[in-house]
């Protein structure tokens, strides 16, 4: 097992420039997860660290030595492919046993390092089939054998569970927790869904435009997003933002008047704000509630059972949500009144940047 | 949807084709008829397309009247049989290269293969015959293959190489990623997945080896012994006379063992021809 350093990456195809000065240190069993929109360059990193793609400039550190130059198998890494990339003609025997066969390991040793990999991801009754007659998770499980079987020191995820459907993703999602806790090792995962970053990382890299937005745990991305888009890419459904212009500032917050709404004083640093200046504010739907504060015409309402879910009209903005109990007493159509508590609210300048909350939550270590 | 057809739209489609087919398929016909006739009747005016002594005995008197036939058929199809092998030798890992190396003047070397292959190789025969000379190659059996195998390696690396790159990049990534060498890779992943387009190619040079194989024979080869059954069948024609029908059968027999191959492989033929025509 080892530690992943990054440093300073940037990479350029031709003359556009995909990944900015990349800084991370991922600590030693660390399961850390790349996420972003497409597009921002999560993959391209992934393939840097991978050995697939080099770096334009930077280096790649593992265990403490540099293998920005190295064979992916001296880096000591290995990948699981998001389109799994299993050999069609092979036996599941045979595609887990594929990189010990590059290594020609002894026969005894590679069937008894297939064996202990099959038992792992409960593949021992499929052995002798071809991966045309697995179900897509079998398939998943597979490419992870072939994985775990090298007993690398970083493991490589690209997207690995894009091409299930819903409920086998979540399956996927517990089993994958649990192989990074019985295997021990440092995983990194790179996915577009924001759900699986949060379920499944210690921290997570948030990626936007090539460069790194925040890294952070789950927690700290969700209650101190660094940036408007840190907070509008984590949390289901979106962080909602109201514009609003600051009235007044002093130490313990910053006054806000919300346009065509009520006036509310944030328990946030002022950070550079002044009178008069345009911000957004940023509120949860799940942060909102029934009572006295914004009134909202609803248009559509989604009962979940366990919650309703609603989309309507406040002021100038027409999609705002709110999360509220599952038996809550409104209907579509009509106009009702949400609750903010001012402690929960994020504050964004006009580009894009945070001022600190006072009021949040102490985060669970 | 596309192919629903109107019952007119239908019989227009297969007027067409039976025209089509009859202008390819008329001398085949007559071949057969030809071969099946006594010679004095092929002679007789009028001219009879029908005849009432229909007999296969060309089939057997051409053995008789040409003793090196079967050697003959056997040249033609070692020949083209080496060609093929010598060709897909050289044409699997060129293909491979274009279908996933980066490399220099790549595309210009590709369009200028696709170049060569508009030239016929009765155009460069007589700077082909200099080279076969200064090679020592004339007379013997390589005087026929070298030529064919260099027709045909360019058709051969379009064709295969459209194919590789149907296989996705990612499994040979993961055999990258899991420490196997490019030649491991081409050999373990690549190769068994291109089977099919293997049989495409292999089939295609092998026809293409059988029908150019008589341009070569009557130039770069005198040794009766070494010459293909198009070469050998100018022995049906004698000082006196030309047996006609003897000659037809001659062909028909010779075509035979391409024939039958064509018809077993056709259904990887036409897959693979129109492989990369349609984005899946």
């Amino acid at each position: 097992m080892a530690t992943l350093e990054l440093q300073n990456i940037s990479k350029s195809f031709g003359q556009a420039k995909v990944l900015h000065d990349i800084d991370l240190a991922i600590r030693d069993r660390e399961f850390v997860v790349f996420v972003g929109p497409s597009g921002c360059g999560k993959s391209t990193l992934l393939r840097i660290v991978a050995g697939l793609e080099e770096a334009t400039q930077g280096r790649i550190v593992i265990g403490g030595k540099d293998v920005s130059r190295a064979h992916p198998l001296d880096r000591g890494i290995s990948m699981v492919f998001q389109s799994y990339a299993l050999y069609p003609h092979l036996s599941v025997f045979e595609n887990i046993a594929f990189p010990l066969r590059v290594a020609k390991l002894p026969e005894a040793e590679l069937k008894r390092k297939v064996g202990q990999a099959a038992e792992i991801l409960q593949l021992t009754d499929k052995l002798q089939l071809k991966p045309g007659q697995l179900s897509g998770g079998q398939r998943q499980r597979v490419a992870i054998g072939r994985s775990i079987v090298r007993e690398p020191r970083v493991f490589l995820f690209d997207e690995p569970l894009s091409n299930l459907d819903a409920a086998l993703r979540g399956d996927m999602r517990v089993e994958l927790a649990q192989l990074h806790r019985k295997l021990d090792a440092t995983m990194v995962y790179v996915t577009h869904d924001q759900v699986e970053a949060m379920t499944m990382a210690d921290r997570i890299v948030v990626l936007n435009g090539g460069r790194v937005e925040q890294f952070g745990t789950p927690m700290e991305l969700y209650h101190h997003p660094a940036s408007k888009f840190v907070a509008g890419f984590i949390g289901q459904p979106n962080m909602n933002l109201l514009p609003g212009i600051v009235q007044a500032t002093d130490s313990g917050g910053v006054t806000v008047e919300l346009a065509g709404g009520p006036t509310l004083t944030l328990p946030v640093e002022p950070r550079g704000l002044s009178a008069g200046a345009p911000v957004e504010v940023g509120l949860r739907p799940e942060d909102l509630g029934l009572g006295e504060g914004l009134q909202m015409q609803v248009r559509v309402l989604e009962r979940l059972g366990g919650q309703s879910i609603t989309y309507g009209a406040v002021g100038p903005l027409d999609k705002v949500c709110a999360v509220l109990p599952g038996d809550a007493p409104i209907r579509e159509g009509e106009t009702i009144s949400l609750a903010i508590n001012t402690n929960a609210c994020h504050l964004f300048s006009a580009d894009g940047q945070v001022s600190r909350r006072l009021a949040a939550p102490a985060l669970v270590a | 949807m596309m192919d629903r057809y109107s019952k007119l739209q239908l019989v227009g489609i297969y007027a067409a084709l039976a025209l089509f087919l009859t202008f390819i398929l008329l001398p085949f016909v007559e071949m057969f008829m030809v071969s099946l006739r006594p010679l004095e009747h092929l002679f007789s005016t009028p001219y009879r397309f029908w005849g009432d002594d229909f007999s296969f005995e060309a089939y057997s008197r051409m053995w008789q009247t040409v003793p090196l036939l079967g050697r003959y058929i056997l040249n033609s199809i070692y020949i083209s049989g080496m060609v093929t092998l010598i060709t897909m030798i050289f044409v699997v890992p060129a293909a491979y290269a274009y279908a996933r190396l980066d490399f220099p003047f790549k595309n210009m070397s590709l369009a200028i293969f696709l170049g060569v292959n508009m030239f016929t190789g009765a155009v460069l025969l007589i700077p082909l015959y200099r080279v076969l000379r200064t090679l020592g190659l004339l007379n013997t059996y390589w005087s026929m293959i070298v030529p064919g195998v260099a027709f045909l390696i360019p058709t051969g690396i379009w064709l295969l190489r459209s194919y590789l790159e149907k296989i996705p990049r990612e499994l040979e990534e993961a055999a990258y990623v899991d420490g196997a060498s490019r030649l491991y890779t081409l050999r373990r992943v690549v190769l068994p997945l291109a089977v099919p387009g293997l049989i495409v190619v292999g089939v295609a040079v092998f026809i293409g080896a059988y029908a150019q194989q008589f341009l070569f024979a009557i130039t770069f080869n005198q040794t009766r012994e070494y010459q293909p059954l198009p070469a050998g069948i100018y022995e049906f024609i004698g000082y006196q006379d030309v047996t006609w029908n003897e000659m037809m059968a001659a062909s028909l027999t010779g075509v035979l063992p391409v024939m039958v191959i064509f018809l077993f492989l056709q259904k990887y033929l036409v897959a693979g021809l129109t492989a990369g025509a349609v984005k899946e």
